[in-house]
Formats: C-alpha cells, structure tokens, sequence
C-alpha cells in the first residue's frame, strides 16, 4: 500500500533480518507444500478422532431422541446452547480482525486475520451442528426456514427470536465464508503458481483466475472494503440477536436488556482469547515467529482485558439492577447463581472471566507466551461456564418452585461438547495443511515500511529522532523474534 | 382447425399393402409362438441356454425386489354388518361398577377406554379415584394369563373343570373342609351363587380376607351396640372432625365419596355462605388426609390410645386413667381445647379413627356416642358393605390348613401368598391342601402355587352387581368380549356347583329380576341404563353407648406400652398402590404420592429432626428390621410432618409375580402388619439401621417450599369472614400491554380451581393420563425429571412458627421445629394464557391461540426446540423425549399391540421430539359443540366436561366459557377469592385459583 516510511516510534510489524518477498512466501506456504510434521500428525489425530466422537454422539443422539442428553422438564436447553452460543461467541473476533480492524486501518491485523477468519467459520459450523442436533426432529430442521411449502399458507414465526436466530448465523456464516474466499485469492494463486501436477490444477481452479494485473488488484481492494463494511454490522448484530433468545423471554436471569452489549464484549473476548489459543501454538509449530510478533500478542492481551472487563461489569450491573428492580423473581435467580446449588459456575465464571483477565495489566504476564496461552484457555473455560450460568441456572430455578430441579450431563452431553472441539481442530488443522495461515499478500504489504528492517533501514539512514530511536529499540526488547545484539552496537 | 389428422406408422401404412391389411388384424406383427408353447410339443422342447437364463434372472429379480418390503398388514375390523349400536368415531357408554362405585364406561368401537362416573350414583359419587382411572389399562394388561391352568399348564376349559370337579367331590368326600377365601364380597348375585356352590359342596364356607381391614371397627360395632357392620359416616354432616390417624379423604374406606361430603363443607359454594367445617387430625405419618387438614398434630402411634383416653375424659368429664400425653404438650393441648370444641358441636361433630384394634375403636365409639354423632354424622342402620373381612376367621383358616383339615381352597380376588402377615407360614399351611384353585387372572404370588388357575373375566368384560350401602345397589356389565380364554369366577363356580343355570348373566339378570325388580316395579334395562337402584335409606337413629371402658382403656394402654419401645413403624396403604392388588398399572406406579411426591418406589419415611438423630440421610438406604425378623433394605424419605420417633412404609409393593410393570417395585411392608388381640395391627415397632446404600427415589417434586412467592395465597377462616378477598388483596398496579387485544367471539374457555376443595389427591393426572394417552415413562426418566403428565398437582410446605409461616428454603433450614407443618395442594397445568410466552417463541409457529382462548399445539408442526417449554413460567410443557410409546427400553406397558388398544382413538399418540401440553381435552370441547350441533341448540354450560374436571370428587375444577355470564366458571372466577398465578408477569392467564383457606382460628390453634 504504502512505500513511503512509517514513523519510527511504530513498533515493527514483521521481524527479522534478511525478509524478503520471496521468503515470506516460503515460510508462509511452508506447510502448504511440505509433507506434515510430527506435531501436526499428533494434533490431527487426536483431533480426529474427537471428531469421530462427535459423529459417534450426534449419531447415537439422532438415533435414539433428545432423551440421550441430561435435559428435563424444566431445564430444556443446557448443554446444547451453551455449545452453541459458545462457538458463535468465538467465532465474533475473526470478523472483528478482519472487518472491523480493516476499516480501522489496524495493519496488524494483517498477519492474524486470516486464521481468524478461518476459526470463525469452523466455529460457526460447529455452532450449527447444534442449531440442528438440539431440535427434537432434526430432520425437519428446514422448517425454520421462510421456504414456500405444501402446507398452504404455513409460514414461520417472525416473532420468534429462533428464526431471527436463524438469519443471523446463516448470513454471517455466508458472508464471513465470502470475505475469506475473496481475501485468499491472491494466495491461492500464489500457490498455483509454484505448485504442479494435479495440485497447480486443483489451486488454478480455486484461484478463480487470479491474474495480479493492477486491474485485479484493484477490484480485490473494493471488493475487501465493502465486504469489510457488510461485515461490521454482523459483528454487533449476530451476538445481539443470539443474546435475544434469551432477553425477550419472560425468565428471570433472561429477561435482561443488558444482553445485546454485554454478548457482544463476551464474545469478542472469547474469540481473541481462542485466537491466541491457536495462533501461540501455530507461531511456533510452524516457524511463523517473524510475522505473529510479541506486539500482534500484547495487542490481543489488551482487547482481552478490555472486553474481559466490560463483561465484568455488565456482570455486576445484572446483580444491580436485579436488586434494585424489586423483583423478587430477578432477585432470587441472581441470589440462586452465586449461592445456590451451581454456585460452583458461577464462581469459576467469575473467576475466569473478571479476575484472571485482570493479570494482563502487568505486563510481564502480558508478554509471556506461556501464560497468555494459559489465561487464553481459562477464558475461553469461563466464558463456556458464562452461558452454562445464563442458561442452566436461570432454568433450573424459575418462577414455580415444585418443578425446581437439577440439570446433569449425560456422557453424551460431554461428547458432543468435546467432539465439537475435535471438529473444530480438524478443520483448522486440515486448514493448515491447505492454505495460507497467514495472508500472504497482505503481510508482504507491510514490509517495506513496518518490517525490522525497514526500520533498520531508517535508523541507519540516520535521518531519526535519537530519542524516538532510543525508545524504538527499547520497545523492541519485548520481542522473542528479533536480536536484541542488533541494536546493542546502535 | 382441423384435429382428426391421420399419422401414419410407415410406408406400408400409407400406401395400405395388403400385407399391411392382413397384419394389422393382429396385435403382433409378427406371430407369437403361443400355442407351440403351449401344446404338448412345445413343453417337451427343450429350453434353450438363453430362454432359461432369461426365466431365471427374471424369476430371481422379480423374487428378490418382492421380497425387499413386507406388504404391510392393516388388521381392520370390517363393518360389513354394522353391530347396531357402534357408529365408528362416536363413544358408546355403558352403566357398570368398580369396587362397589357405579361408574361409566365409556367405548369405542367396542373398546372400553375410559371410566367417568355415573351421575345417577349419587350426589356423593361425583369423582372416581386414581384406581378406578386406571382400571381401564388392567384389561389391555398383557401379563395375564392367556388361557386356564392346570398344574402350570395351559390347559381348556373342560378339562379344568373335570379336574376341579373331581377335587371338589374328593374332599367333600373326604369329610374335610372346602374353604373360598375372597376379599369382601359385596355382591347380591355372587352370594347367591356362593349359596348354590355350598348348597352342593356342604363342606365350603366363605372366609372374607381383605388385605387391608376394617374388622376393629366391625368388631367394636359389635362390641358396643350389637351390630357387626362398617357404619355409614357423614362427613358432610360434620361442622367439626376429628380423626386419628383416619386417612378418610384418601384410603380409609371410601376415600372418594367422603372426599365430596367433606368438601361439601370446605368448597367455595359452602365459604360464599360462610360456612366451613373444621378439621383437626392426629396421625403419624403425614397422610393425603392429614395433608388437608386445618390444625394437624403429630402423635407417636403409642401416643394415638393415650390420646383417645384423654379425649374421651375430657368430653365425658370421667378419668379413666392413662390420658396423658407425657412430653406431647402440643397434642395434650389440642386434645383439651377439641373437647370443649366437640362438646359446643354435639350432633354436628365426628371422631374418626384408622386404627383397626377392637379397643380403640370402642372408645372412639364411646366418644361419638357422647358427642351425639349417631344418627348425625354416623349412620349404623345403613350400613356401609365394603369391607367385611374378618381377620381371625382368615387366621384361623391359617391353621386349620396347617393342621391338613381343608380339602380344597379356592382364592377369589386374594392373593394372600403376596398381602398375608406370614407369607411363609401361609404357603407352608397351603402346601397341606390337597386342592388349590384360583381365580387370579395372572400366575400372581398365590395362583402360581395353586393346582389350578381358572382365570377370571376383568371386571370390564363381566357380568354382576354390587351393594355398597345398604338398599344400595349397582350393577356391573360388559363392556367388551373377552378378551383371553378367560371365565367369569361365577360361573366357574356354578359350572362346578353342577346348577341349573350355568350362564352367568341368566343367574344375575334372574336375580335380579325375582328378588328385587318387582317389588322396585322396575325393568332389567332400567337397571342397565341407571346402573345404580337405591332404595329409600331408613332413617338413622342415635345409639347410646352403655359398657363400661375401663378394661378397653387397659388394653388401650397395654397396646401404646408394648408399641412404645425403638422406632414405631406405621404401615399404611398410599393412594397410588393401595393393597397392592392393582401393582402391574403402569399409571398408577407413576402417579406420584399425593404427599411425598414419589413414584414407583415405597420408602422409609421419617421426620427431618429424628433422621437427624438417627443419622440418616435422604435416600440412605436402612435396613427396618421387626420383632418378628422380617426386615427390608429400603431408601429414607425425609418427610415433614412425620412425628418423631415413628417411620412409615407403604403396603402395596414388593410384588413379585404381578407382571412387567410392577414386579419387583419397592418392598413387601405386609409382613409388619402383625395379628394382635384378635385384629390385624398396623402399628409395630422396628430397629433401623444405615446398610451404607443409597437410593434416589423417583420424584416428581424435589423442592418442597413455596418461597414466599404469590403463587400461593391464603387466608384463615376468620379472616376470610372478615373480607372475602383476605390473603389476595390486590396492590395499586397499572397494566401495559405489548399485544393486540383479539377478540374472543363465541366461546372463551377457562378454569377456575378451588385450593380449598382440592384434597391432591391425583385422580385428575390419572384422569388426564388416560384421556390424552399421555405416556408412562418409568422410573427411571421420573429421576431424570421426565415426567409427562399434564396436569399435576403441586404440593408445598410452610412451617407454622410463632411468628408466622415459613416457606423459605433457607430460614427453613435454620428452623428447629419442623414438626407443625401445614400444606397446600395446587393442580397445575396449562394456563392457556392469553399472552402465552410459548407461543412468541415458537420458530415454526406449532404452538399458537385460538379465538377461544386456548392455547393449541400442532404436533405435526414442532420441530422440538424445546424454547416453549424453556419460557413457560408454569412449566407445564412436556417433551417426548424418546418415543415413549413404542421403545422397548420403555416398555412398561404401552409398547404392544395389544395394550394399544386403550388408547383414546381422539387423541394423536405424540412421537419422539414433539412437545404437548395440556389441551383442555380439545378432543371433548369439539365433541361437546359437535354434539350441540347435531341437537340443533346453542352449547350450554355443563356440555363439556374436562377429563380431570369429571373425576374430582372434590368438585374443584370449574371448567367453562367465560364468555357466558351465567356458566358456572364465570360466576366462580367472580369470586373475591380468585387470584392467577403469576399474574404480574402479565401473560393473562385463563385459570383462575381461589385462595386457601384454613378454618385455624379457634383456639385450637397448634
């Protein structure tokens, strides 16, 4: 985009010595074209095989009823939606990434989108399979959906914030689907280009044609914007339709305005915490350390704390506005989730979700991989325990007291769960193997104006503020990837 | 334009060749070799390789793809010739009676499916109990036996008899004796038969053997004014009742018909003219009964004599001595203060008690007598004819076997090998009987060591009568052919009896005809179509009460002391199970307790203070040993309202050899049961000790209180005087509505349920049960909060303390005495809410509002997402979880062919992953318009009828259009003491409850 030098005070982008066009495009499409290692044969099958689980316990499910899960006359969803609000939730960071940083002109978000987006999508897809697996007769899933019909004049029920439900996830799902494709074009292509065989064949067709002639460049530009710009009200509208299944009901610990904002901090906390929990390991196992830098990481750690501590409050705020609305429903279900028979959720989710994030003000936290890793997992558990708490609790413990009752998980409750996590893997792992982890095009933006060495360039071009140089360079020690031996000799 | 174009098919056509010409005649164009095949040449040619490869794979082909799906088979029933009376689609109803209650039955296509009170029966005959509900399931029951046995063989009518006959001869001959051992037999014809039978074998006599007795009370009867017979007792005549340990509104006699005499008292007609009877109970374990009362005190069962005595010096003013109550301060008061109470009510009061010791219940005879209750509230010129049973008689038949003097036994709706004191002791006597021949209609625990089983018709396919009361008479008749190879014991007996008439219905119909029709100048088919002939009761008159107590008050005392030592275990019958006979009803298995809420299972109850002492734990499994070294593993109920020092187990369960559903259901509690002073005892005493088990008991209702919430409102009786809207005052409040109001033309239905005619009794879920084929799903999903039923009847407690009730959970937990309980009953089941908050949220819109004001589901339409359910405030939704009625891992009853067939033909049997609810019994509220339309007249009030609205007794749901002013819903929702639940949540409720009422404000007060 930009040839012209970025300030010095920036911290790079891209590290390393000696990066050029050329190597970034064979570290980055290293594992596309190199037969997999070890690690990543250990993470598939263990992966598959929680897939094969999940086939396992949906199949056992479909065969035998809904009766399979732990669910009962009062709890009718637990298990089930927290999956599937959990998995929207994480899906909301990759358009966040890719939509909302874009317009922002966020350049850092370069590197990371383009796993993001891909997380996005298989999370949206394991989000799915439990909008169809929950329902009682899943073979007629189509039903909610306003098709035309032999039933005469039968239509679906537009009041109903499962069919809002329905129009939100299908339309992020096609249009997050849409934004990735378009943005792996010019990647696609480049793998057309060195492959051969049935391979370059196979890539040529998915590449769509991709000349690179400034004509195609240009289109792709426009058509990122918008799609960019269509994808930033989902960012805000999906969560806020999913929080609806719960704030236009009439159950206390539901029925909240709240929900909308307070959905949508969480599920963009969750999905940057899902990010790094990915990306840390993917950084590492693939060799990527130059372009997933110590900065892309510490930028992640600072939206983590600041969603983490707006879910904190509208945690508190619920509490609050349940005392003082006087209703002793609202106030009972908020009493019963931290004292009552779950209070155990609760607390984990406070815990996970309020205090831990608040580590990430220090920065030595901050900037250790290892505990970023571990806190981006503790998250991801509080937020999972968050909608376990919105929906059990709240169900469980409602207006009647006779039909009170516990809701506990059957062994096919935890596989589906755990089988959706080994779906997920083994579509980002395979994903890895096929494409791009990082965008190739968009990263080889950066560097000639936000790389290492770029700003080397500029330092020994001796034009710079010494002073911002010396703050440039001490902004570097925070970096695993880059020599500090370098700028000691500066 | 031109249409009759000729196409031609080719050259030859067109030029018309004679060729063309000769051809065309024929179908082929070329000749088939038919007839060369066909003719005896052709099948002696031989076939050609490719002809019979041809042949061949066509055969197979054609085979195979035949074979790939089995035509399936409709077994219909033709009506080729229409039986007169059957229009397929429309119920036939038919007069008959269960258990001494004329009933209705109503049919189907020739198939009984439900049971409806008669209404010719009797102003006090309105309901049906659980039991009777259910009774429709036992004819569909596939563990009965098919055929008769002879040895533990299937074997044909005739030879049975022969050999019956042969036996019979035998032991007549043999100068033994020949006993039928029956439950109480109330029947005018099957006496008269039992007559012919003796008549023949001289040696036979009837011994009556009801599991559960009543002889203390026929034997104090006797005892004090000379008549051997159950009294009549009127509760509705009652303004004050005492009972000790009575469970009168559930088990104790006639549950149901004094269900509706006491509600006569306590309903919203009898409060609008402010009147309300007062009820005070004494009692152990926290019975249905003890449940409905206004002021309940625990008593040790050692504590229930001593009691009496104080009671009766206190009316009588004598001292007998032992009337005191030691530490019991709280029942030593009460005790004191219902004295000066029954005193104030002489002729409108009445003391009941459960015990069946002969000297208990002549002090309570004595009591009544003092207070002026005979001829008032207890009637003993009309006697009541359920229970005749006669304990000594059935014990000494015991020994009598054991000593080899009986020849042959025949068991008649018994099964003492399963319900007698001393199983053991009782198959050891039987084995000394050279004949043994039952009637069970199942190889149940007695038939299954008897030489001979000659099933019995079900009740449903029999002919009979019965005499509840005196001058009391109802009729049994078929309602189907039999259905197995079975024969109604009656005419066994006649057959075997060698008597002129052998039909069984000739005898009946006979009898009938000669010894009571003409002097009624009444007509067999007046019979048939009333069901029910009460002759003109004779007035009731007062009896005085003139022996002397002081030796029953000794015997009182000797009974409380031998009682008074470990833990004193009650055993009593609950109202699902009963005796135990009906075990193998899957919907009676899964109608929960009416107090503990538990199905499927009987328990230990105890109170939550004395497991404490004993440190246990609900659902820690103990062992309950007795005296006698019978003992039982079973799980602790916690129970409230349990006095101290006392458990409770329930008769019924245990049984081993009933069929699917019930074998093998809790424990056998019969052998506690001990033969004291010439009576069957139900009070013992027991040691209980933790095997270190646990057992979660299947529960419908896990939390007990209502938390303060307005979900229940009441009042007391003085308060009620003072303002009729006490306890439902309504706050300053303004409405705001999201929604078009629609307008409801024609009908509005609604409800309105008084919780203070409402026992809890659970006739109703049975009722709906039945009426809506709503699934049983056993235990195992009760524990996993499954549950189908529609309607179901919530039941909490609040602790009364000085400073108030208590129904927090958690100020409960910090209570020290928990022993004054009071409860409350409150039916639940759809509101069909005008503002219905499952019908937003339905994404496919199968859940949505009629103009008449309910609440529909389409089934056909739910794809299962359980949201409703979820946002139901009531949850009152149920969700198929599994396809419960054809799953062989449910298989309690419903999963065959056969049993299928009581299903209401109405009523769509819901699949797996579809929700339901309740409907108000659309199926009736169509049929009622359909049939005023038919009758060309407007629908009037009363047409329709709810399925739970027509077996409660108690009259506590009013089922009706609001849209009437005059209906009778309308009138009660005007009641002042009307309240929805959850009203301010706003979703516009349509039934309507009236607040509890407790008559606590003499004082009396606990």
């Amino acid at each position: 985009m930009s040839g012209h030098n970025e300030s010095i005070l920036r911290e790079p982008l891209i590290t390393g010595d000696n990066i050029t066009y050329a190597k970034i495009t064979d570290d980055i499409l290293g594992p596309v074209e190199n037969k997999p290692n070890k690690a990543w044969w250990i993470g598939f099958i263990f992966a598959s095989l929680g897939a094969l689980l999940w086939v396992v316990a949906v199949s056992y499910t479909f065969w035998n009823g809904i009766g399979a899960w732990g669910l009962n006359k009062t709890v009718g969803w637990a298990w089930d939606i927290t999956g599937f609000v959990w998995w929207v939730g994480i899906g909301h960071a990759g358009t966040l990434i890719s939509a909302v940083l874009l317009l922002f002109r966020q350049n850092w978000r370069n590197s990371i989108n383009r796993s993001a987006e891909a997380m996005t999508i298989f999370a949206v897809i394991c989000a799915a399979t439990y909008v169809v697996s929950h329902m009682g007769r899943p073979w007629l899933a189509y039903w909610v959906l306003p098709l035309p019909n032999q039933f005469g004049s039968l239509w679906v029920n537009f009041n109903s914030p499962l069919v809002w439900d329905m129009f939100a996830i299908s339309t992020y799902f096609s249009v997050s689907l849409l934004f990735w494709y378009t943005g792996l074009l010019p990647d696609i292509a480049t793998i057309r280009d060195r492959a051969v065989g049935t391979r370059r064949k196979i890539y040529s067709i998915f590449s769509f044609g991709w000349s690179g002639s400034v004509k195609t460049w240009q289109r792709f530009e426009a058509v990122s914007l918008i799609l960019a710009g269509i994808s930033t009200p989902l960012v805000l509208s999906v969560h806020t339709i999913v929080s609806m299944d719960f704030a236009t009901s009439v159950i206390p610990g539901w029925h909240t305005t709240i929900f909308p904002p307070y959905f949508v901090a969480g599920a963009i906390f969750s999905g940057f915490a899902m990010v790094l929990t990915l990306l840390l390991v993917a950084r590492k196992v693939l060799g990527l350390e130059n372009y997933i830098t110590m900065f892309h990481i510490e930028s992640m750690n600072k939206i983590i704390i600041l969603t983490g501590s707006i879910v904190g409050v509208a945690y508190l705020t619920e509490f609050f506005i349940a005392w003082y609305s006087g209703s002793e429903y609202e106030q009972y279900a908020f009493i019963n989730r931290s004292t009552g028979p779950y209070w155990w959720a609760y607390w984990m989710m406070m815990t996970c979700n309020v205090i831990s994030p608040q580590l990430l003000w220090f920065k030595k936290i901050r900037l250790s991989i290892r505990a970023t890793w571990i806190l981006s997992i503790v998250v991801n558990i509080g937020m999972w325990f968050e909608r376990f708490v919105i929906i059990v609790t709240s169900l469980h413990r409602d207006y009647i007291p006779s039909s009170w009752a516990m809701f506990y998980p059957t062994w096919v409750d935890v596989s589906v769960f755990v089988g959706s996590i080994g779906l997920f893997f083994t579509l980002f792992l395979l994903f890895l193997r096929v494409l791009p982890s990082i965008a190739i095009a968009e990263v080889k933006l950066l560097l000639k104006s936000a790389s290492e060495q770029a700003k080397m360039k500029q330092i020994k071009e001796g034009h710079e503020n010494k002073e911002y140089v010396a703050e440039y360079i001490e902004s570097l020690e925070k970096f695993d990837s880059v020599k500090q031996e370098d700028y000691a000799k500066i | 334009m031109e249409s009759n174009k000729k196409y031609w098919k080719g050259l030859e056509e067109y030029n018309n060749t004679p060729d063309f010409v000769k051809n065309n005649k024929n179908e082929f164009a070329e000749p088939l070799p038919i007839e060369d095949v066909l003719n005896e040449a052709g099948l002696s040619t031989v076939t050609p390789r490719r002809d019979f490869l041809k042949a061949l794979g066509f055969g197979l082909g054609a085979v195979t793809l035949a074979a790939c799906q089995t035509a399936p088979i409709h077994k219909s029933i033709p009506y080729l010739v229409k039986p007169e009376e059957v229009t397929p689609g429309i119920p036939n109803y038919y007069t008959s009676s269960f258990n001494g209650q004329s009933i209705l039955v109503k049919t189907r296509e020739g198939r009984p499916i439900k049971i409806e009170p008669n209404p010719n029966a009797g102003e006090f005959f309105r309901g049906t109990d659980a039991r009777a509900q259910a009774s429709v399931l036992d004819l569909y029951d596939v563990s009965k036996l098919k055929a008769p046995l002879l040895k533990n063989e299937e074997t044909t009518w005739a030879k049975l008899d022969g050999f019956v006959k042969t036996e019979l001869t035998k032991a007549q001959a043999s100068g033994k004796k020949i006993r039928i051992v029956s439950s109480t037999v109330n029947s005018p014809s099957t006496n008269a038969v039992l007559a012919q039978f003796i008549a023949k074998y001289p040696a036979a006599k009837l011994v009556q053997y009801d599991a559960v007795s009543y002889t203390g009370i026929i034997q104090a009867n006797q005892n004090s004014f000379g008549k051997a017979v159950l009294p009549k007792y009127n509760f509705d005549s009652a303004d004050l009742i005492l009972s000790f340990g009575a469970d009168f509104l559930g088990t104790w006699i006639s549950g149901e018909e004094f269900t509706a005499q006491y509600s006569k008292n306590r309903s919203y007609k009898s409060l609008e003219s402010k009147k309300m009877s007062r009820h005070i109970h004494f009692e152990s374990g926290m019975s249905l009964t003890g449940s409905n009362a206004d002021t309940r005190v625990p008593v040790k069962l050692s504590e229930e004599g001593p009691a009496l005595i104080a009671l009766y010096n206190a009316v009588t003013g004598q001292s007998l001595p032992g009337g005191t109550l030691g530490n019991n301060t709280t029942a030593d008061k009460v005790i004191k203060l219902a004295a000066k109470e029954l005193l104030q009510n002489k002729g409108k009061a009445l003391v009941v008690c459960g015990s069946n010791d002969v000297s208990t219940q002549i002090l309570v005879n004595a009591i009544n007598a003092a207070i002026g209750s005979y001829g008032t509230t207890i009637d003993l010129d009309n006697p009541c004819y359920l229970y005749a049973g006669n304990d000594a008689e059935f014990n000494g038949l015991v020994a009598e076997m054991s000593r080899g003097e009986v020849g042959a036994v025949l068991f008649l709706n018994s099964n003492p090998a399963y319900d007698y004191i001393d199983a053991k002791k009782f198959e050891a006597a039987l084995k000394s009987v050279p004949a043994k021949i039952s009637f069970a209609d199942r190889a149940d625990e007695t038939a299954s060591l008897c030489d001979a089983v000659a099933i019995n018709h079900n009740y449903l396919e029999s002919w009979g009568d019965a005499n509840a009361y005196e001058g009391y008479y109802s009729i049994v008749q078929p309602t189907i052919n039999p259905v197995f190879n079975s024969r109604q014991a009656e005419e066994s007996l006649l057959v075997w009896a060698d008597a002129p008439v052998k039909d069984y219905y000739q005898f009946v119909r006979s009898n009938w005809e000669t010894k009571m029709l003409p002097a009624l100048g009444l007509k067999w088919n007046d019979v048939l179509e009333k069901g029910v002939i009460s002759i003109a009761p004779k007035a009731a008159t007062a009896y005085t009460f003139t022996q002397s107590v002081a030796p029953v008050a000794a015997s009182i005392l000797n009974r409380s002391k031998s009682l008074a030592k470990d833990i004193e275990l009650q055993v009593y019958e609950n109202i699902p199970m009963r005796d135990g006979k009906n075990a193998n009803n899957a919907f009676l298995q899964e109608l929960p307790d009416p107090v503990s809420k538990v199905t499927w299972d009987n328990y230990v109850a105890i109170a939550p203070k004395y497991a404490e002492t004993l440190k246990v734990k609900e659902f820690d499994v103990v062992t309950v040993k007795a005296a006698n070294g019978y003992s039982i593993d079973l799980p602790v109920l916690i129970q409230p309202g349990q006095a101290r020092g006392t458990a409770s187990i329930a008769l019924g369960y245990g049984r081993t050899k009933v069929g699917k559903a019930g074998n093998d259901v809790g424990k056998n509690a019969f052998p506690f049961v001990s033969f004291i002073n010439g009576t069957m005892q139900y009070a013992t005493s027991v040691t209980i000790t933790p095997t270190g088990g646990y057992y979660e008991l299947a529960q419908t209702q896990t939390h007990h209180s209502f938390e303060g919430r307005a979900v229940i409102k009441e009042a007391t009786f003085k308060e009620y005087l003072k303002d009729p809207a006490a306890g439902n005052e309504k706050g300053e409040h303004k409405d705001y509505d999201l929604w078009d109001q629609y307008e409801k033309p024609g009908n509005n239905w609604v409800m309105a349920i008084d919780l203070n005619a409402c026992t809890g009794c659970g006739s109703c879920v049975v009722a709906c049960n039945v009426e809506n084929n709503i699934p049983v799903v056993g235990r195992d999903e009760v524990r996993r909060r499954r549950e189908m039923h529609w309607i179901r009847i919530d039941r909490y407690y609040s602790y009364e303390t000085p400073e108030g009730d208590v129904t927090k959970e958690k100020e409960i937990a910090n209570l020290e005495d928990l022993d004054h309980v009071s409860v409350v009953h409150q039916p639940m089941l759809c509101q069909h809410c005008d503002h219905a908050p499952c019908e937003t949220v339905c994404p496919v819109l199968a859940t949505v509002h009629s103009s008449d004001g309910l609440n529909h589901m389409a089934y056909n339409r739910c794809v299962g997402t359980r949201y409703c359910a979820n946002n139901c405030p009531y949850k009152v939704r149920r969700f198929n979880w599994f396809n419960y009625w054809n799953d062989s891992r449910f298989d309690n009853y419903l999963n065959n062919e056969f049993t299928q067939l009581v299903l209401n033909p109405d009523v769509t049997a819901r699949s797996r992953g579809v929700m339901e609810k309740c409907s108000m019994c659309i199926q009736r509220i169509q049929g009622g318009k359909l049939k005023a339309k038919l009758e060309k007249r407007p629908l009037k009030d009363g047409d329709i009828k709810m399925a739970c609205q027509e077996a409660c007794s108690a009259n506590a749901i009013v089922f009706g259009d609001s849209n009437d002013p005059n209906s009778e819903v309308s009138k009660a929702l005007r009641s002042e003491r009307i309240y929805y639940v959850l009203e301010e949540i706003n979703v516009k409720p349509g039934i309507g409850y009236m607040t509890k009422i407790r008559n606590t404000d003499t004082k009396v007060q606990a």
